[in-house]
């Protein structure tokens, strides 16, 4: 247990690769929040051993010196969009790696948050040892399920490796990941860019309800459809899925597809809207969703 | 702007994932998943993912209730103790402390089943206290 | 659990029996996907396809009821193939000889009549379980809602004796406890025979112990189990009933039987965070808060205590249930006088050995397991390590019994009853959270389609059940889950209550009713 305790304390560095201190970040979270450019700010602290999400305000400033970077991803951006729909003008501090950002971005696109009303400290991805484009600690051997082999879709897969399966066996596969589904909805609940009010896997015309697995493949389909422009590729869905389904590789696909036909790259930046996707001509009005 | 994460076990089943509550000024809004809890590892079922619903329904009872002429009747907390100390002193001094059971709960804590089974035992006098371990 | 959750993952074996895991644990079911992933053989038997059967190297659906033969004739196998393990059973084990010869008489083909698992199924199961080490057995409320409980956990621990499975890591004999805390509610001795971690109360020495603690005279005389409870408030032997966080009209079997008791009390005390089905009945309810408004502690299934905190303040004018007692009982002139659960925990701590190295402190976020008898005690990962807390492991000569009711000529089905994956029990919980009500808002009967064909009964129809206790209406859901000749019942639904129509008959040694099987008749609802 220390052992890993020990990892989720280890200091983070800048983008140029220098080490940084968390002294650094916690003398720039005081002075934002003292000078009221932000009246939260969203980070980790350690709490009898755990890394969880921490609200630092003007009232307990002191914290801040708790303030650690906490390899433990949570959803931070999520948090943040429930804030902001209650308090709209709310200004918001955030602590982000590159994964969250994406998602920032998203947001920014499709109006949940006010780029104006949100400032950022920018942290170093984890880097795993296994791929590149596999930016964080959980996809490691003991965490992902690199010994699917002869079952399912192993988690570390990529699009690639997944469909040089044969149809058949590609079939088989995901289907035998998708019968292990227990409907728990986390993909969705823990998903940084869900936030319509209304979820179409809550439909009971598109999909059956009380029974399990649930209706398959469509529960992970309408899924995936609706992650098409909207994935930011974070793997939290996969992190947060208790059996263990490649919900990341499934909606990397959908949206290679997104990007293939229509060059929009999710999250990227946010300067692109998803309103106009389709091309000028189609202008889909933004509206409460 | 009071925001707090409050990390705590869910009450469903028996399993005992680490579930944080999410709280907005004083009030429940969500669950999630720890991620670094030794049981669950970041994840969660439906039930535990919605925990926060049950806390927060409007069916929650919010007074103490004594039921009179067959109706119920808000009552204080005073009023609603003594009205219970009162009868079960009655009951026990009518038909003896084995005339009494005590349910105690699956549902709440340590602590309180410790009391629950001390109050049986100790102040009403008896060993008729069970719980729903067998149902 | 003798063993903990994580363990699960690493197991050459999981045989689950009467565990609808994935429904009901989810978050256990998750270590059997991922052992098996790893490469564990997965072994289930239930009388209904589960979603873990179509993971399985095999997977039976025996006949309700039948888990003894099942049991004894996996042994049988196992002894014939010579795959025990003799020098586990003669180092650590004792009443071998007795035993052995008890399950000579179960061949796979006198198992077969009683249970329905061909011979060839069952072989697989003995070979899998037997030959692949360790092999960890998980098991829920099917195996002990039977008037046979007791014998079927018995047998569950001779297979797991039989092959070394026990005290073993990744092995064991592993209960999976349905409630967040019914392992704490035991452990602090919220039971009728024993006083915080089993001590009897009628051993003397013990009841001299609290007596001195608490400063009161104690009784000695074993108390009534809920079980009995019920039969002494008809009898009028039970004037008062003070219940806390159940509601015992919707969760005990034979529901009318209860309303009856319940009309015969004198006095009944509800404390609760709803008005329950049993709470409108009450003379006077106690308004109580929920997990997110208190502190406290929880035991999970595998022994683990771990905090809970106070996350918002109560409701409304409600109390913690710990304050709501420690009133109740200065009212009635025994102060019970607390600064807050963490006094009453260290005042635990010393009356339950298996707890006393724990403290708030110590357990973290991550729990202590019990034991945990002192301050440096890491706590306890599995049990029986060296040996057996009694010393040898006993094994039982156990015979298979039919249970209570069978089905006959007027009443033709079995009905089982259980859970499904969106409710919890009774339903107070889960009916008034909106997302969990949405996945399954009224009851139902799955129903084999051969037997809905017979019937004439579609999908959806309404339907009459009954039994010699009741009867109740509800819709039938079509499905393979269950066999031709057995009907599942969920209990959440207090429109349509499962309890109405199961049948009391109890286990004789631990007074728990026979839920998973009774005789039931279907018609279509005129």
């Amino acid at each position: 247990m220390e052992e890993q305790m020990k990892k989720w304390l280890e200091p983070f560095s800048t983008t140029d690769g220098k080490p940084s201190t968390l002294a650094t970040m916690q003398e720039q979270v005081k002075e934002w929040i003292d000078q009221d450019k932000i009246d939260v700010f969203l980070g980790y602290k350690m709490v009898q051993g755990h890394p969880l999400p921490h609200f630092f305000t003007k009232s307990n400033l002191g914290e801040v010196d708790e303030l650690i970077s906490g390899q433990a991803r949570y959803s931070l951006e999520k948090i943040a969009t429930k804030i902001a729909a209650e308090t709209p003008d709310i200004k918001i501090g955030l602590m982000v790696r590159d994964c969250n950002q994406r998602a920032l971005n998203v947001l920014y696109v499709w109006n949940q948050l006010n780029p104006e009303n949100v400032e950022t400290i920018h942290l170093n991805c984890c880097p795993s040892k296994l791929k590149k484009h596999a930016d964080c600690s959980y996809l490691e051997p003991e965490k992902a399920a690199v010994y699917k082999k002869k079952v399912g879709i192993d988690n570390n897969m990529d699009v690639e490796d997944a469909e040089a399966f044969n149809m058949e066996q590609r079939f088989q596969r995901w289907m035998y990941e998708f019968s292990k589904c227990i409907k728990c909805y986390g993909c969705r609940d823990i998903c940084p860019v869900c936030f319509c009010k209304e979820c179409s896997l809550e439909h009971p015309e598109l999909i059956a309800t009380g029974t399990l697995p649930p209706e398959i493949p469509i529960f992970h389909l309408v899924r995936a459809v609706h992650m098409g422009g909207r994935c930011i590729d974070c793997g939290l869905c996969e992190d947060a899925c208790p059996v263990d389904i490649p919900l990341r590789l499934l909606y990397r696909k959908v949206n290679a597809t997104v990007q293939d036909e229509f060059g929009y790259e999710t999250g990227t930046h946010a300067g692109q809207s998803p309103f106009n996707l389709l091309g000028d001509e189609v202008t889909l009005e933004p509206k409460p969703l | 702007m009071d925001y707090k994460i409050i990390p705590s076990v869910c009450s469903y089943c028996g399993t005992g994932c680490g579930v944080l509550f999410q709280v907005m000024d004083g009030k429940l809004t969500d669950t999630l998943p720890m991620k670094t809890h030794p049981v669950n590892e970041g994840k969660l079922c439906i039930k535990g993912w919605n925990l926060h619903e049950h806390v927060v329904s409007d069916k929650r009872l919010t007074t103490p209730l004594i039921k009179k002429n067959g109706e119920f009747q808000n009552a204080s907390w005073d009023e609603a103790i003594q009205t219970a100390a009162e009868k079960l002193k009655g009951i026990v001094k009518a038909h003896g402390p084995d005339s009494v059971g005590i349910l105690t709960s699956a549902k709440i804590t340590n602590e309180e089943n410790y009391l629950a089974q001390k109050f049986a035992r100790a102040v009403i006098g008896t060993n008729n206290v069970d719980h729903c371990a067998r149902l | 659990m003798t063993n903990s959750i994580e363990e699960i993952e690493d197991a050459a074996c999981i045989f689950i029996i009467g565990s609808n895991t994935s429904a009901c644990h989810p978050l256990i079911a998750r270590r059997v996907f991922r052992a098996k992933e790893k490469g564990a053989k997965l072994v289930v038997a239930d009388p209904r396809n589960i979603q873990l059967s179509r993971f399985a190297d095999v997977a039976v659906t025996q006949r309700v009821g039948s888990d003894v033969a099942l049991l004894n004739g996996m042994m049988h196998i196992i002894v014939k193939n010579d795959w025990h393990d003799k020098s586990y059973m003669e180092a650590r084990c004792e009443g071998v000889e007795e035993f052995l010869a008890s399950l000579d008489a179960y061949t796979p083909d006198k198992v077969e009549t009683i249970t329905g698992i061909a011979p060839a199924d069952l072989e697989k199961m003995a070979e899998l379980y037997a030959t692949n080490s360790p092999a960890s057995i998980l098991y829920a409320m099917g195996i002990t809602q039977h008037t046979t409980g007791v014998d079927n956990v018995k047998s569950v621990c001779n297979l797991a004796m039989l092959c070394g499975n026990v005290g073993v890591k990744s092995g064991g004999v592993n209960p999976l406890r349905g409630q967040n805390n019914v392992q704490g509610a035991c452990d602090m001795g919220g039971l009728p025979n024993v006083f915080p971690a089993y001590q009897p109360v009628t051993v003397e020495a013990n009841t001299e112990k609290f007596s001195k603690a608490w400063g009161k005279e104690l009784p000695n005389k074993v108390g009534y189990t809920i079980t009995d409870m019920v039969q002494a408030m008809i009898d009028g032997k039970l004037k008062a009933l003070y219940v806390i966080g159940e509601n015992p009209k919707m969760s005990d079997p034979d529901q009318n039987h209860i309303d009856k008791a319940l009309d015969k009390l004198e006095l009944l005390i509800c404390q609760d965070i709803y008005l329950t089905e049993t709470a409108v009945r009450a003379d006077i309810v106690l308004a109580a808060v929920s997990v997110a408004e208190k502190d406290g502690t929880f035991t999970n299934t595998e022994r683990r205590c771990m905090k809970v905190n106070k996350a918002i303040e109560p409701l409304g004018d409600t109390l913690a249930d710990w304050e709501i007692i420690s009133r109740l009982s200065t009212a009635m002139g025994y102060e019970m006088k607390y600064d807050g659960p963490e006094e009453i925990f260290k005042e635990v701590t010393t009356a339950a050995p298996s707890y006393a190295g724990m403290s708030y402190e110590r357990m973290g976020l991550d729990g202590l397991q019990w034991p945990c008898p002192n301050p440096e005690h890491p706590g306890t990962q599995f049990l029986h390590k060296e040996q057996f807390t009694r010393g040898k492991g006993l094994f039982h000569a156990i015979e298979y019994l039919d249970p209570a009711e069978m089905p006959d000529a007027e009443y033709p089905y079995f009905l089982t009853t259980g859970r499904m994956f969106a409710h919890y029990h009774t339903g107070t919980m889960t009916r008034v959270s909106p997302h969990l009500d949405a996945e399954q808002k009224n009851g139902y009967v799955e129903i084999h389609p051969e037997d809905a064909a017979a019937l004439a009964v579609k999908d959806g129809d309404t339907v009459k059940l009954s039994t010699r206790r009741g009867e109740i209406q509800v819709p039938a859901r079509v499905s393979n889950k269950v066999k031709p000749g057995l009907l599942f019942v969920p209990f959440h639904f207090a429109e349509s209550p499962a309890n109405v129509l199961t049948n009391a008959a109890a286990d004789p040694v631990a007074k728990i009713p026979e839920y998973k099987v009774c005789a039931v008749k279907i018609e279509k609802a005129a």
